[in-house]
């Protein structure tokens, strides 16, 4: 839980973000600061606008209002193409499931983001077995997601979102759907891991035992950021 | 449900099948959207293949010379009557494949609720026979209408004979009644669990291919016994030899499509050095039957369109003043002219349906796998890539299927040529064909790029 | 872990064989970590009530070059009362005492702010439980660590729930305690 000493400048910082979907209010200005290094848990109960907060930090989705910076860039206001290969090289993704490809094998769905920069296919595949081995799946790179249990699944999906070296992992509800203790260890790993690479982790959970991995817990409620340090 | 599992249906057959009947209604009417495109195309492609059945049995029903007031002659013949009946069961060939593409418009919501209500209770022969209800009642809908239409043209032209309203009949009953067995059969391994598929499995052989291969060489003995002994004339034999003949063939070109599909993929995928190539391979490796259907019919279209892109042009050649050892008369060319333009009809119809078949799948494919696409997509996999990827599905396999049509229907224009003997070397135009096939079939894989485009919405990442 | 019995642990500590006062503190400590640490004090007089009650005898003193210790040893009545205290059940929430269910009520009565009195006390949960995660998922963390941060991390975090649904509830629950 040691932060590097310069926490005046957030890696990411979003302001007054609104956004609808439809007319459907998900954010009413909600404000957040990530820190270098930091691991950050969302909470929040179910349609609070986690969700849609983390696409809007993340550049998948385009806020209505309001602002989000990431290193002298304003998020809200990149073009796709370049938000497209910020999510590729700068951002990692963990979802609840479905961001592995069904149809590739573990192994070249952790090698499919060096591919895309244009990495050769061996090296990329190296690279892609020494973070299954980091993640202790290495055994399992042959199988394709649907044969794996969901632990599994999940800890390749942290492979594949940390092996480009991202700045942040943007992961939404990662052990949603796993039980408790394969849940923990997809916890510790992401979290050992951050800790080690220095990478920031910005943690979206309704789970109070998740977002105790954190170092600094924000809650939302209805589309608004609660403000901290409330006194008593 | 009506009764218990352990009760047989046999006991009250007639009050089963009505609340089947009233089920499979319920589930149809209460059933979203793209079930709904499901049923209509289903019912679309019922009637095209009736309307071109009914035309081969009204075509079947008349013997010897007869006058009918249309296609300048071409029908009065009974040897160019064959050919037509000829064309209109080829034309069979790409409905199947298009009805093939149709079955899989929200296969996986429909497997899923197949299972459902095999977990309320339903024995699998309830649940086989709700299903099969549902897609007989389309092809019923699709078949009825064709027929209605055939009818009232029939009893324009004039009264038809008893012959004819027996062929009709027979086709209007068996489009619904087939279409319900096949739906049946397809289903066998869905209702085997009640839990459902998880996870696409595919048994190692496929008994059902094997019956199918079986039942058409039994038709095909048969066939050939018939005319062989000529106890019933070649007017009942011929026409079955010729349905069995596009039924192989058809197989044949499907098992072709999907083997080579597989092929394919096993050799790139471990090949691949793009992204868009890795996953392209990968899915033609996992499932290389998805699109075999509509590639055997675009391939089957290939092979007839370089064939008679290459026949036409030897006998019109043949036909052309300069060259006539013997003048033709007015109504002679009409009647060359009208043949070639017919057959020319016949398969632009067939590509079209077989684009239609590849443009069904191709969105099916892509409502099926909206959220994965667009998780791919919020984790920075670029839309062009995802796209890429899709075109290359499609045009991997396609391309060696369409080299092979271009050798199939050259050789068939060849031959035709060195028929014909007058040494002049075979036309070479016809090898456009396939080219020209093979770029439709691309252009409509990428007509489902904008439905990519909506379909990698973030909205999509928004599970329950 | 309030009702537990400190007799019954030492006892237990004992079954292993003969052992002196420091020695049942230290492996007391060791054995059930994030536990609140046994007091020297405490262990003399729980050892003298358990000689009073013939649960347990002095085995003799040892010195060992160091200051003299008195040795103890289970007696076999001593072993019949673990035994079945061992078998018997912990009852299962007799009564509920929550302390921040009563500090809710007493905040509405007096007045004062119930919500943000929940918020704070989330708040303070949240850092115990950072604190817990973070001893159990330290490098070479030993299972006994991990399950005692696991029970109160469980309790803790059951506190919680009880809390969120506690403050969406509190203009109800204010209306019930001024209309009583």
């Amino acid at each position: 839980m040691n932060h590097p000493t310069d926490t005046s400048v957030p890696l990411l910082a979003a302001r007054d973000l609104t956004k609808s979907h439809g007319r459907t209010p998900a954010l009413r200005g909600a404000s957040l600061e990530l820190r270098e290094g930091e691991i950050l848990a969302v909470t929040g109960p179910s349609g609070s606008g986690k969700s849609t907060l983390l696409h809007c930090l993340a550049g998948i989705v385009r806020p209505d209002g309001g602002s989000v910076a990431y290193g002298g860039e304003r998020l809200d206001r990149l073009p796709e193409k370049r938000l497209s290969e910020l999510r590729r090289t700068e951002f990692g993704v963990v979802f609840q499931f479905g961001q592995l490809i069904p149809e590739l094998t573990a192994l070249d769905n952790v090698a499919l983001p060096l591919l895309l920069a244009g990495t050769a296919r061996g090296q990329a595949q190296a690279k892609a077995g020494e973070w299954l081995e980091r993640f202790g799946v290495r055994g399992q790179g042959e199988l394709r997601p649907g044969e794996m249990s969901g632990g599994q699944a999940q800890r390749v999906s942290l492979a594949r979102a940390l092996v480009t070296g991202p700045r942040i992992v943007f992961a939404d509800e990662p052990t949603g759907a796993l039980d408790s203790l394969a849940g923990e260890q997809v916890m510790s790993a992401l979290v050992h891991t951050a800790r080690e690479t220095g990478t920031a982790v910005l943690l979206i959970t309704h789970d109070a035992q998740v977002a105790a991995y954190a170092d600094r817990e924000v809650q939302v409620r209805d589309g608004a950021v609660v403000p901290q340090g409330v006194a008593v | 449900m009506s009764g218990s599992p352990q009760s047989s249906p046999q006991n009250l057959p007639r009050v089963s099948l009505r609340s089947d009947l009233r089920l499979a209604w319920l589930l149809t009417r209460g059933s979203d959207r793209r079930e709904w495109w499901r049923v209509t195309l289903t019912a679309v492609g019922a009637g095209l293949a009736t309307g071109f059945a009914l035309g081969a049995a009204a075509l079947a029903s008349v013997s010897g010379w007869y006058r009918i007031p249309f296609a300048n002659g071409l029908l009065d013949e009974p040897g160019t009557r064959d050919g037509v009946m000829f064309a209109l069961l080829l034309l069979l060939a790409p409905v199947l494949g298009f009805l093939g593409q149709c079955a899989r418009i929200g296969a996986v919501h429909r497997d899923r609720r197949l299972a459902a209500l095999r977990l309320a209770g339903a024995t699998p022969w309830q649940v086989r026979r709700i299903a099969a209800l549902e897609s007989g009642l389309a092809c019923l809908l699709g078949s009825a209408v064709s027929t209605v239409f055939s009818v009232l043209f029939m009893l324009r032209i004039g009264p038809p004979s008893a012959a004819a309203w027996l062929g009709f009949a027979l086709v209007a009953v068996a489009v619904p009644v087939l279409g319900a067995v096949v739906s049946a059969v397809s289903l066998r391994r869905v209702v085997a669990s009640p839990l459902g598929r998880v996870r696409r499995v595919r048994p190692a052989t496929n008994k059902g291919i094997r019956a199918l291969l079986l039942a058409t060489v039994l038709l095909t003995a048969v066939a050939a016994l018939m005319v062989a002994t000529g106890t019933r004339g070649r007017f009942n034999g011929l026409p079955l030899i010729v349905f069995t003949l596009v039924v192989l063939t058809g197989m044949g070109a499907v098992w072709l499509a999907g083997a080579s599909a597989r092929l394919i993929g096993r050799l790139l995928a471990t090949r691949a050095r793009s992204a868009a190539v890795l996953i392209a391979a990968e899915r033609l490796r996992d499932d290389p039957w998805a699109a075999a259907r509509s590639h055997a019919a675009a391939l089957l279209v290939a092979i007839a369109g370089t064939g008679f892109m290459g026949v036409r042009e030897v006998l019109l050649e043949g036909l052309d003043p300069k060259y006539a050892y013997a003048p033709y008369s007015p109504e002679d060319l009409a009647f060359y002219n009208t043949g070639l333009d017919l057959t020319a009809a016949a398969i632009l119809v067939a590509l079209a349906v077989t684009l239609g078949g590849l443009a069904v799948g191709a969105a099916e494919s892509l409502a099926t796998r909206r959220r994965g696409l667009a998780a791919q997509a919020a984790s920075g996999v670029p839309r062009e890539v995802l796209g890429k990827a899709l075109l290359l599905e499609t045009a991997l396999p396609l391309a060696p299927a369409m080299v092979l049509a271009g050798i199939g229907g050259m050789g068939v224009s060849t031959w035709y040529a060195v028929l014909a003997g007058d040494g002049r070397p075979a036309p070479l135009l016809p090898l456009l064909a396939p080219f020209v096939i093979y770029a439709a079939c691309v252009l409509t894989a990428a007509a489902s790029l904008p439905l990519l485009r909506r379909t990698v919405r973030p909205a999509e990442l928004r599970y329950t | 872990m309030i009702a537990m019995s400190t007799r019954h642990i030492l006892l237990g500590l004992l079954a292993g064989g003969p052992s002196h006062g420091y020695d049942l503190k230290r492996r007391h400590d060791e054995r059930f970590p994030q536990a609140r640490p046994l007091a020297y004090g405490q262990v003399y007089t729980t050892l003298q009530r358990l000689v009073r009650d013939g649960l347990a005898e002095i085995e003799g003193t040892d010195s060992d070059g160091g200051p003299e210790r008195t040795m103890y040893r289970s007696t076999d009545e001593g072993g019949r009362e673990l035994e079945k205290w061992a078998a018997e059940i912990a009852p299962p929430a007799p009564f509920v005492t929550n302390e921040i269910f009563a500090k809710v009520v007493v905040s509405i009565l007096a007045g004062g702010d119930p919500a943000a009195y929940l918020q704070a006390q989330r708040t303070a949960h949240m850092e115990r439980m950072r604190q817990l995660t973070a001893v159990k998922t330290a490098q070479g963390a030993d299972l006994a660590t991990v399950l005692s941060a696991d029970y109160a991390l469980n309790h803790l975090d059951a506190d919680l729930r009880w809390m969120t649904t506690t403050a969406a509830r509190l203009t109800t629950l204010t209306t019930e305690v001024y209309a009583s």
